[in-house]
């Protein structure tokens, strides 16, 4: 008995894909929002999803996360069907997350901000009562200094500009380290100057860091520069697939945005 | 908070400069438990020079009292957000249980309070498994209702004496409740304090901000905020305990008291919500407002309390201590955030 429950949390293809969703779908009421979607990111990949307005592209991040549970198919985070699991025990199994409006604790300091986003030792009541150690506020300094944001550590994070936000949420992300990186419209609302800084920064993680990132995005230059692989939603379906050459000779995705039938 | 500081910012700044103020949260921040340390001393002080058990002594313990409540209160009401209603529930539930242990089973009095606390976390805990699923108003309104049954269950009990409650006659003297209400503040600032600087604390914090973010950094949340308001009952039932014999009688009006929950609040929000000092400067400032104003014009002081929570909510909803801080911080973000903000874009074209 145990066997058997064993081998169906396990990703049955048993690939050593980091994240890959197996028909998942989700209906709100009469609506179909994201319709037996398969998707697949492997380790070290920046991988696109795009896709018109309602497509589906964050509620089906969101069935991946655990924000909402999906109402078939299944989800498999390093090979772990993680479908039914808590949204807290997912992040902690590896799962960062950006979301699209820029969230960051505003009424802590932007240094609380980065401990805070340290993943080692996790829950242990050791851990939870201890201080901070100088390794990691040496961590949190350097990363600050990445970002450009050096000086800053003591600054409440809400005083921050929206830009400076996503820079601090980004650089969150690379304390955590997760195995893979939701972010949900990176490009959404900062200035070219910074869009540029956000691409170098997210290149650099990936090449150095080698972190894997699926993101979702309607800055179709910036999507096309920087991803690997890209996949369209339409209507909750997957329509596409590939390359950003081949996405953008695609027929069926030129349709879906022009919304032709 | 800005708009006031915006409008005289001139005189103000030349008076107070930001940058001192932000030394002195430097210098406080530094030396916190030296500065903690002191304040005991100090605290405990007045009655070797001399205070005799009496109105000044009896008003300087109420105040320890308070502080240790809105101290309690921010735990969860300021450091996690969840703004409770309900805390004199856990006040109440300490008071019956020493009383009835004293009274009814002869335990002795310290014992009793250790217990009257325990009890409280026991209770905390079931309840906090309802209630802390409810966010804002809903769990403002969720703590009221429980405060309420208490109350009325209270009223109800052959055990609890009923309305007419319970009198203790054989008690210690105010200064060995002077010493207590100290000591358990005292203890209680340096575990909040303490934990404020740790993962635990900012975890709170963070659940305050923004809870879904919380969560999907890979916080259970419930975890932490049960934690939270069971440390904030446990201190709270302590007190509750000692108060039923410091009043030498408790009754459920007394006990369950929701104008004292209102106080709680008021004087969190006033000193300073999130902070560890702001509640205990907020709970000693307006208790001597109080206490002087009732003595002059009898019950005017919960006019009085209207009028502060309204200045305070719409004025300062930092408190005194978070309006300070923000003010600091303010030159802190133009010396080095602001430019940071204005340079960043130049200093991309440069790299290119």
């Amino acid at each position: 008995m145990s066997k058997a429950t064993d081998a169906a949390e396990t990703d049955p293809q048993g690939e050593r894909a980091v994240l890959r969703t197996d028909g998942v779908t989700k209906r709100f009421g009469g609506l179909t929002a994201v319709d037996d979607v398969d998707v697949e990111v492997q380790n070290g990949e920046i991988v696109g999803l795009i896709g018109p307005n309602g497509a589906g592209k964050s509620t089906l991040f969101n069935c991946i996360t655990g924000t909402l549970n999906a109402d078939e198919g299944r989800v498999y985070l390093q090979g772990q069907d993680v479908t039914d699991w808590p949204e807290y025990k997912i992040a902690r199994a590896g799962l960062g997350r950006m979301f699209q409006e820029t969230r960051i604790f505003g009424d802590m300091t932007v240094r609380k901000n980065l401990l805070l986003a340290a993943q080692e030792g996790g829950a242990s009541v050791g851990n939870l009562l201890r201080r901070p150690d100088d390794s990691l506020l040496a961590r949190t300094e350097e990363l600050l200094d990445y970002v450009d944001l050096g000086g800053l550590a003591d600054t409440r994070a809400g005083r921050l500009s929206f830009g400076q936000q996503k820079l601090i949420e980004f650089a969150m992300e690379l304390m955590a380290e997760p195995d893979l990186l939701l972010m949900d419209e990176p490009a959404g609302g900062i200035n070219p100057a910074m869009l540029e800084n956000l691409i170098q920064y997210i290149r650099t993680a990936n090449e150095d860091e080698e972190a894997t990132i699926f993101l979702i995005e309607h800055n179709m230059d910036f999507v096309m520069e920087i991803a690997d692989r890209i996949y369209v939603l339409a209507h909750g379906e997957r329509i596409a697939e590939g390359t950003p050459e081949e996405i953008q000779n695609d027929q069926r995705v030129l349709d879906a945005y022009l919304g032709r039938e | 908070m800005s708009a006031e500081s915006e409008s005289n910012s001139g005189l103000l700044r030349s008076l107070v400069p930001p940058d001192q103020v932000d030394r002195l949260f430097g210098v406080c921040g530094a030396h916190g438990w030296k500065l903690l340390a002191a304040s005991a001393v100090v605290g405990a002080l007045p009655p070797l020079l001399g205070l005799q058990q009496g109105y000044y002594m009896t008003v300087i313990s109420e105040m320890f009292l308070f502080a240790i409540l809105a101290l309690s209160w921010d735990i969860v009401g300021g450091q996690t957000g969840y703004p409770s209603f309900g805390n004199m529930a856990f006040f109440g539930i300490g008071a019956y249980t020493t009383a009835i242990l004293i009274k009814d089973f002869a335990i002795s009095f310290p014992v009793a309070m250790v217990v009257a606390g325990l009890v409280a976390v026991a209770f905390a805990a079931v309840i906090g498994a309802v209630v802390l699923r409810l966010r804002g108003h809903y769990f403002a309104i969720a703590t009221l209702g429980v405060l309420l049954a208490a109350q009325q269950i209270s009223r109800n009990l052959d055990i609890t004496g009923g309305a007419s409650g319970k009198i203790l006659l054989e008690v210690p003297s105010g200064t060995v409740f002077y010493y207590l209400f100290l000591g358990v503040l005292v203890v209680e600032m340096g575990v909040v304090y303490y934990l404020s600087n740790t993962r635990f604390g900012f975890i709170l914090n963070a659940i305050r901000d923004d809870e879904e973010k919380a969560t999907a950094m890979g916080f259970n949340t419930t975890y932490y905020k049960t934690a939270a308001w069971m440390l904030a009952s446990l201190f709270t039932g302590v007190a509750g305990g000692a108060y039923s014999l410091f009043n030498t009688f408790i009754d459920p009006q007394t006990a369950y008291n929701g104008a004292w929950n209102v106080e709680l609040i008021a004087m969190a929000l006033l000193g300073g919500s999130g902070t560890v000092a702001g509640p205990v400067i907020g709970a000693f400032g307006l208790h001597t407002v109080i206490e002087v104003v009732e003595t002059a014009f009898v019950g005017w002081q919960l006019v009085l309390l209207g009028i502060v929570v309204i200045v305070t909510v719409i004025g300062f909803p930092e408190g005194a201590v978070g309006t300070l801080r923000e003010y600091a911080s303010e030159m802190e973000y133009y010396k080095r955030g602001g430019m940071a903000a204005t340079d960043s874009g130049e200093e991309v074209s440069a790299d290119e």
